[in-house]
């Protein structure tokens, strides 16, 4: 009784300190990679439509033009966490170029997410969609968390990453980059 | 002649490699978590104990109760980690159909959906069915050269302490190759 009552409070003391469980700081994490992989033959972008955090409904349709980076994440995924930071220098680095970063939360709530987004440096600007169903994942083909794709101007998926990545190394904004010529 | 060798390579270097892949363990000096890892073809695998109270914390946090989790927490779960670094190929595999030995007994992973299947008979929310969804090592995958590569949770479906001989499993274009871990233990109680 008195462990339980134990495990609660760290339970709690995780929550409210750091948001998430601190299991990631205990384990000898792989190194992150900066390769994107090519999607052969590159299909059509599945939809995409959710509310983000400041409740507007984002559409993917309405983002024809421009090259975006479609990120598949969780709070309590460790790679997912270690990679977000990267996203955001990314999305520093190119958003006045056409590129866009969506974020795509899996299954939980805003105030989960609004407290992670805090201990994130730096915090990321790119806007954090909410799908709270996880209804995405089977129309992306998304397997496991981390997973992104990098949807070309005209609509189509070109890259995938699988796991969590360095998305400001220069190999792979240049990759990036390149969609827009 | 350089096609013949490199398709022999194909064949045989699998089995050379998984002769003499190397195995090595370590401890976390602050949890006192354990990780055996190998790397083999190219490809890296690892288990990584997690400790019975940080599963507790983790799913207590996604919104299980301590007695909707406690099965789950006492099955000998494991930090997966396999990751595509340099294959010759893109790897493709089913985690359930991977193999662990007790004593040499061959013995059964419990699979994701059938977790999912246990807890969908409970109490437990959607959203934390879905956080347990998402947590766990994906049952099936396809990883593409140069560094693709997941981070999950597998439930292995031992007792606190058990010991035993773990064998992952993929293929690249219908060919099996094998990383095997020898003496791997389940976290004590």
């Amino acid at each position: 009784m008195l462990k339980n009552k134990l495990i609660q409070h760290c339970a709690l003391l995780l929550t409210l300190f750091t948001g998430v469980s601190n299991i990631a700081h205990t384990q000898g994490l792989p190194p992150l990679t900066h390769n994107l992989t090519t999607v052969n033959p590159a299909f059509l972008a599945p939809e995409l439509r959710f509310k983000d955090l400041d409740d507007d409904v984002i559409d993917i349709k309405n983002l024809k033009g421009k090259v975006i980076v479609v990120n598949f994440w969780a709070t309590w995924c460790p790679p997912c966490r270690r990679e977000m930071g990267s996203l955001e220098r990314l999305y520093q680095a190119t958003k006045e170029q056409n590129v866009e970063v969506l974020a795509v939360n899996i299954g939980e709530d805003i105030d989960t997410v609004f407290s992670f987004l805090g201990t994130i440096d730096p915090s990321p600007n790119f806007k954090i969609l909410f799908d709270t169903n996880g209804d995405s994942m089977k129309k992306w083909g998304v397997k496991g968390l981390p997973t992104t794709y990098i949807v070309t101007p005209d609509g189509t998926i070109a890259y995938r990453a699988v796991g969590g990545r360095e998305f400001d190394h220069p190999d792979l904004q240049k990759t990036i980059i390149k969609l827009l010529k | 002649m350089k096609y013949i060798i490199a398709s022999l390579a194909f064949w045989f270097i699998p089995l050379i490699g998984y002769a003499g892949a190397k195995q090595s363990t370590n401890t976390n000096p602050v949890t006192g978590a354990k990780t055996w890892e190998t790397h083999i073809d190219g490809v890296h695998f690892s288990l990584t104990q997690i400790l019975p109270d940080q599963l507790r914390a983790f799913y207590v946090n996604r919104g299980f109760t301590l007695k909707q989790i406690e099965p789950y927490v006492s099955s000998c779960v494991y930090m997966t980690v396999l990751r595509n670094d340099s294959a010759p190929g893109d790897i493709h595999f089913i985690s359930n159909n991977w193999s662990i030995f007790v004593n040499n007994k061959p013995h059964k992973l419990k699979s994701v959906d059938e977790w999912i299947n246990y807890y969908k008979k409970t109490a437990v929310t959607k959203s934390a069915i879905i956080a347990f969804r998402w947590a766990q090592f994906p049952p099936e995958h396809e990883y593409k050269v140069g560094g693709d590569w997941n981070q999950g949770m597998l439930s292995i479906g031992l007792a606190y302490g058990a010991t035993f001989n773990a064998i992952a499993t993929w293929d690249i274009a219908g060919k099996e190759f094998k990383a095997k871990l020898t003496g791997v233990q389940c976290a004590k109680k």
